[in-house]
């Protein structure tokens, strides 16, 4: 096992490996920038290293510096969290390349799934069900229309060159096509010069369900279940809960065997994360990613496996603690992702914290590096905190959330404690009927 | 920003001087009462600031790199900081045995090699940002050093 390792990264996620290296009793070294001199995560580890000033791209992610840290510290592992340099396959070579170990997947799986279309391609040849569509340009109406019955109405036209929503238009049924693909076909043109489009499944009312998997050295790989973050804002997760209110364990257990198959096949190693669109029952992949997650205490809350201390041991070469057999999914969790910002308009509120109070109590987790007195610089993303709640059922964990929230005070800067205490108190929240697109339609709603 | 949910009238008037007149009453200093989403506090100012809420300390800040903190204060109103630009080993000459590059007290040049800072097996030569004395080496050799740590005052 390692001696020391170094915690590429700042914030929450730097304090919880920090964690779970002390409990294995592993020293700790935090590298910072000149902004987090007074963080928490350099506070409470070992030893900490000053590796640049302010910017992310002269500090988190200079790497010349964290390698040379881990140098004049003598550290043998760089556990990099989530963000930053985390889904750098070049990063993860260059520390295997100084004789360190890097706490992550193998390179190859991370440059893999970072190139998108290379990345449904693999696991669609792995067995992982992806968004159906046709293959390849369409050259006129009828391809389109014999197409569209094959993939089944809605279809969603888009453009072969597209990006950012542009010549993307639904047909709802084989009447409204002609139109849709003429339209899209212009919109096409006027924005990328190329009028190609292709044909996929549109789904109007998806969910976001990922599955959390995990694979050692040895060949071994487990499923824990799924976390359901359709709550989003902008793409960015603001609620996650496991398990999905939308799953059962039939179909839990069916996506989970899926996705452990794929991912075997794969030769993959370390923690990842499957990401799906879930509609109408069916499955379908968005992403895979090659690291640990903001969210995944959602998963160790119901599961009871620490996987960051399932992460170096994988690192250092030792099998998982459990089998698949063994993993148990007790109670419902639900994670509320505290930024420093409005709770209306989202702007950032980085500054002095006044005063700070963290909810305490039976099944409740706070990873936070908030204290009084703290100053949150401009310079990073506004998560300040992460509050995780366990109940034994959906009903005890929104009781214990509400009072969390109620509990929890941020003084000095404004949070977006409020936000979740609205949303706890609308009844599709309550009763878990939302989908991706809910969280605008409401905030919109509200004005 | 206006919560767009909140009644017109939040506030019960009737009921904070309900519970205003019970403060009076009893010489209570404070009473708070909750019905539903509402929570009044009613709290008699007993004059003087009112003491902020008293936390302890946070463990104080872990010592860097294994180096000794940077020393507070070295002589920096009597010349100029030279610190360090990147992560590293410090190496006060260009190989075991040989001379130093520059010795306190003695005048150097703007340019000349002060130091070398060693990251990456690459060695980094850390130049003097001006002509003047080399009034004091903050570090000793074979030093683990951070970014920005304070190397050498040049007066």
């Amino acid at each position: 096992m390692f001696e020391k390792i170094l915690i590429a990264n700042r914030g929450e996620i730097a304090l919880r490996i920090h964690r779970a290296c002390k409990e294995m009793g592993i020293a700790t070294v935090a590298v910072h920038s000149e902004a987090d001199t007074g963080a928490m995560h350099v506070r409470l580890a070992d030893e900490s290293v000053c590796i640049g000033p302010a910017p992310a791209s002269k500090s988190y992610l200079n790497i010349p510096q964290i390698i040379a840290a881990c140098e004049i510290t003598g550290a043998q592992a760089v556990h990099p969290g989530y963000g930053f340099l985390s889904e750098n396959a070049r990063f993860a070579e260059i520390v295997e390349a100084h004789g360190y170990t890097f706490i992550g997947p193998k390179p190859e799986h991370i440059r893999m799934m970072g190139d998108k279309i290379a990345a449904k391609v693999a696991v669609k040849s792995a067995g992982i069900p992806v968004v159906p569509g046709s293959d390849g340009a369409l050259r006129s109406e009828a391809e389109a229309l014999l197409a569209a019955e094959v993939i089944g109405f809605p279809v969603l036209i888009k453009a072969a060159a597209g990006g950012g929503g542009r010549g993307m238009k639904v047909a709802l049924n084989a009447e409204a096509l002609p139109e849709a693909l003429s339209t899209a076909r212009s919109e096409a043109k006027a924005a990328f010069g190329d009028d190609s489009v292709y044909l996929e499944r549109y789904l109007s009312t998806p969910r976001h369900i990922e599955v959390q998997v995990i694979a050692d050295s040895f060949g071994a790989v487990c499923h824990l279940g799924e976390r359901d973050c359709s709550l989003q804002r902008r793409h960015q997760k603001v609620m996650e809960e496991a398990p999905s209110p939308a799953i059962d364990a039939a179909a839990r257990a069916r996506i989970g065997e899926t996705v452990t198959r794929a991912v075997g096949a794969l030769g993959y190693l370390g923690v990842g994360t499957v990401e799906f669109l879930y509609e109408n029952g069916e499955f379908f992949f968005i992403e895979m990613n090659t690291r640990l997650q903001v969210e995944h205490p959602v998963t160790e809350a119901i599961t009871g496996i620490d996987l960051v201390r399932e992460q170096i041991r994988i690192a250092a070469g030792l099998p998982l603690s459990f089998t698949q057999d063994q993993v148990t999914f007790e109670g419902h969790a639900i994670e509320c992702r505290i930024n420093a910002e409005n709770p209306r308009t989202f702007a950032g509120s980085p500054g002095l914290v006044t005063d700070f109070h963290a909810p305490g109590g039976l099944g409740v987790r706070l990873d936070s590096g908030l204290y009084t007195g703290y100053t949150i610089p401009p310079d990073y993303d506004s998560l300040i905190g992460k509050l995780i709640v366990h109940g034994r059922d959906r009903t005890e964990c929104l009781a214990r959330l509400k009072r969390c929230l109620g509990e929890m005070v941020v003084g000095g800067i404004e949070t977006t404690i409020p936000l979740f205490q609205d949303l706890l108190a609308e009844p599709d929240i309550i009763e878990g009927r939302y989908d991706i697109h809910w969280l605008e339609r409401w905030l919109k709603a509200q004005g | 920003m206006p919560d767009p949910k909140a009644p017109a009238d939040p506030i019960d008037a009737r009921l904070v001087r309900r519970l205003a007149a019970i403060l009076n009453d009893t010489g209570l200093t404070e009473i708070e009462v909750e019905r539903g989403d509402l929570r009044i506090k009613v709290a008699r100012n007993l004059g003087g600031a009112a003491a902020g809420p008293t936390y302890y300390a946070a463990p104080p800040a872990a010592t860097p790199g294994g180096a000794p903190p940077p020393a507070a204060g070295p002589a920096e109103t009597l010349g100029d900081l030279v610190k360090s630009p990147m992560v590293g080993t410090v190496y006060l000459q260009p190989e075991p045995g040989a001379a130093q590059f520059a010795r306190v007290g003695e005048m150097v040049s703007e340019g000349q090699t002060l130091l070398i800072v060693e990251a990456m097996k690459t060695m980094n030569p850390i130049p003097a940002p001006r002509s003047g004395r080399l009034l004091e080496l903050l570090v000793t050799d074979g030093q683990p050093v951070e970014f920005g740590e304070p190397l050498a005052v040049i007066g």
